[in-house]
């Protein structure tokens, strides 16, 4: 019931977050109304030829830097820009042909440099607002007969009051042009027919959500999608709740009085931990294979050799996963909850002593929804992390078809599919419909789970 | 009387029995957990590098062979080269990451900007994109900058995507108290001199934690690498180690003892300062 209440409230801020939209946007436009009526001619000259103004009020150096920017734009735009927003839209008419000797336009590549044409002209955009703002700014310092502030002290500002413009500068553009840019490619390659046969040179086109209809329906995708996502979900449920609890429970271990040597004891899953996950989850195939330990042993036991991970082996693999990825990731669970529990405040243990509470009673009631508090922020980033946990099944069963799935195993999780589909076996576009099928529902599920727990109405009072 | 002293000899057995039990489960997670390291330690000092000739998790002779092929016979596998590029990548990768991400964090800490808000969203939703979904087209840009095959191309992409994990060290930045920095503004200190000269020496555990998650991680990445390098004298070590097989077995736990132990002597070193940062980070998250 507390919890439907809070997602009523949640929904409830956000449609009075819709109500009050218009008020904050029109507030926003004030500014630019005020500099639209106010602004002199200088301004205007701003608006027609960026850093005009700026010179006419003899800012020599801004104004400079604002007209080279104008003219570095424009030449930008005649030379690629222009053909590169048109090239977004059309995605290339000229098709190549290797035999007579036509270069053809290369579909993905126009997508990438329309995409980058677009953040241009939309950085283009902000400088050039920036350069009208500051002109004004100039005109009212001159009307209120105030020396506009010089060059040098608005350069010094840089270092101080606006220090922030300078440090976000450089993680700003490589987030958007390394994060954020191949984000929106495949967001948008979802919606074309990019992939299978239709690679470059043949010419790509936008076919709309023909690729998700496709995975839900079709006789090839639909059946691998449901199977394959179910098992997903059971998959990152139970690692995320095992390794929580396990690693939970070790550092409540380690917490304990009567344990001595903690350093020591808390040495093995550190080592664990720094062991690079790559040469553990090698190792451990290494371990379960047919030439393996494990097997050697079951046949000095006068066993047979099995396949543990072999392409019958449905649910040993999935628990040896399940094992191999606790292992993983206890340790880092581990550390985390002995840096949290070390926080907690002891007064509270002595209190409840004195009340006459057991230990259970202490655990359930003091330590569990602190640490529950403190980690649910962890706790959703491991969930997602699990749930596209991409190393495990890659390393330990790579490459295995099976009969039902299509181009999958059946451990692999919805981002092995992804893999083998786009970069194993060209299915571009279908590839990026699934990621955005899986971004759909990951963010679904950490934004109820965050909406749910009590970190996300008390954020602001740990500030 | 007589159920008074009972009651403590219960009491007493209960508590060696705790204590027995809690020892029991120390002594088998510590096995649990070093029993698989100790077995590539052992293997890598076995004679005949096949998996095939141990006689279940131990060597069937010992030997100093792995390692020297490991170093001498590079004409299939070269070991040494792939060290190094995998030193020169993650440590410069740790320097620029390191660096982007601490400024990053510290301005969402202190300063209240127009678009920070909007920013710190952004970053949430885009965090929840499955991590290589990009990689394709990170690939296709990389081949239009000419950055395939290329050391530097993978820097610049570990690098730039560093900032991205600024939550925990903004979570820490929140934490120090603004006294400091009002303190010093009121002496006339600008903002760049208030975090060089008084934020960056409070900040030392969590500059060694991100320092070391932006090493680890391209010291151990395999995605990238094998997808951006195709040289196999540009490989690191992890897809190198990768294309060893069975009858490799020696050389490949060699090879990793090799690169595992540098991971493992920093995070010993920094464990201490590893929990607090991790612990601040989550608490404010």
């Amino acid at each position: 019931m507390k919890a439907i209440a809070k997602c009523k409230n949640f929904f409830k801020t956000l449609s009075e977050k819709l109500k009050a939209l218009p008020k904050k946007l029109s507030a926003r436009f004030a500014g630019a109304k005020e500099i639209l009526s106010q602004g002199n001619g200088k301004v205007t000259a701003s608006m027609a030829v960026m850093g005009l103004g700026q010179l006419l009020y003899r800012q020599w150096a801004k104004g400079a830097m604002f007209l080279f920017v104008q003219i570095a734009f424009v030449t930008y735009f005649i030379l690629t820009g222009a053909t590169d927003l048109f090239g977004f839209f059309t995605l290339g008419t000229r098709e190549g042909n290797a035999w007579y000797g036509v270069e053809g336009d290369n579909s993905v590549v126009m997508l990438i440099m329309g995409i980058l044409a677009i953040f241009m002209i939309v950085l283009y955009i902000a400088i050039y607002i920036a350069n009208v703002k500051d002109a004004y700014r100039i005109q009212c310092a001159v009307d209120t007969l105030k020396e506009p502030a010089a060059f040098r002290e608005e350069a010094g500002a840089l270092l101080d009051k606006s220090f922030h413009k300078t440090a976000l500068a450089l993680p700003v553009i490589g987030v958007c042009v390394f994060s954020i840019l191949p984000i929106v490619f495949m967001i948008l390659i979802a919606f074309t027919n990019y992939g299978d046969t239709i690679v470059p040179p043949a010419l790509v086109s936008w076919v709309g959500l023909e690729n998700f209809r496709k995975i839900l329906t079709l006789g090839q995708f639909a059946p691998t999608f449901f199977k394959i996502f179910g098992w997903n979900m059971l998959w990152a449920v139970m690692s995320t709740a095992l390794n929580y609890l396990a690693g939970l429970g070790l550092a409540l271990l380690l917490n304990k009085a009567c344990v001595k040597g903690k350093a020591i004891w808390r040495a093995f899953p550190i080592l664990a931990y720094a062991i690079p996950g790559f040469i553990t989850l090698l190792g451990f195939k290494f371990m379960f294979s047919y030439g393996g330990p494990i097997n050697y042993y079951i046949q000095q036991g006068g066993g047979e050799a099995v396949g543990f991970l072999g392409l019958d082996a449905k649910w040993s693999a999935r628990f040896i996963g399940l094992g191999v990825n606790a292992w993983i990731s206890i340790p880092s669970t581990m550390l985390l909850a002995t840096g949290i529990l070390s926080n907690v405040n002891t007064d509270l243990y002595e209190a409840a002593r004195v009340d006459g509470a057991s230990a259970w009673k202490q655990f359930i009631k003091i330590t569990l929804p602190y640490v529950l508090f403190a980690t649910t922020p962890v706790l959703i980033t491991q969930f997602i992390g699990n749930f596209n946990n991409f190393g495990i099944f890659y390393f330990l069963r790579d490459g295995l078809n099976i009969d039902g799935y299509f181009l999958a195993s059946d451990t692999d999780l919805l981002i092995n599919w992804l893999y083998r589909m786009s970069i194993d076996n060209n299915y571009y576009s279908i590839g990026a419909a699934i990621s955005l099928v899986i971004f759909i529902i990951t963010s679904v599920i950490s934004l109820a789970v965050y909406v749910l727990s009590p970190s996300y109405k008390q954020e602001e009072t740990f500030r | 009387m007589n159920q008074a002293k009972m009651k403590v000899a219960k009491a007493k057995t209960q508590k060696v029995l705790n204590i027995l039990i809690t020892y029991c489960i120390l002594v088998v997670v510590a096995f649990v957990f070093f029993f698989p390291c100790m077995w590539l330690v052992l293997a890598s000092f076995s004679k005949s590098g096949s998996i095939y000739s141990f006689d279940g998790f131990f060597p069937a002779e010992y030997g100093f062979d792995a390692f020297r092929t490991l170093f001498t016979d590079t004409v299939m596998y070269d070991y040494p080269k792939w060290f190094l590029n995998t030193l020169f990548i993650a440590s410069m990768s740790c320097i620029i990451g390191t660096v982007l991400t601490i400024l990053t964090a510290y301005c969402m800490s202190r300063f209240r900007f127009k678009s920070r808000k909007a920013m710190m969203k952004t970053t949430l939703v885009l965090g929840m994109f499955p991590s290589f979904m990009g990689t394709i087209a990170v690939y296709l840009m990389m081949t239009q900058f000419n950055l395939i095959n290329q050391h530097w191309g993978l820097i610049l992409i570990y690098s730039a995507q560093a900032p991205m994990g600024y939550m925990v060290q903004k979570g820490f930045f929140d934490t120090i108290p603004y006294s400091i920095d009002e303190a010093a503004r009121i002496d006339g200190a600008s903002n760049f001199t208030v975090f060089v000269k008084f934020i960056l020496p409070l900040s030392k555990p969590i500059l060694v934690y991100t320092a070391l998650t932006a090493f680890t991680w391209p010291w151990s990445d395999f995605i990238l690498p094998k997808m951006l390098l195709i040289d196999k004298n540009l490989y690191t070590v992890a897809v190198g180690l990768m294309s060893l097989g069975e009858t490799e077995f020696a050389r490949f736990a060699a090879g990793s003892i090799f690169i595992a132990i540098p991971i493992i002597v920093l995070y010993f070193c920094l464990v201490k300062y590893m929990i607090n940062g991790m612990a601040a980070g989550a608490v404010k998250e």
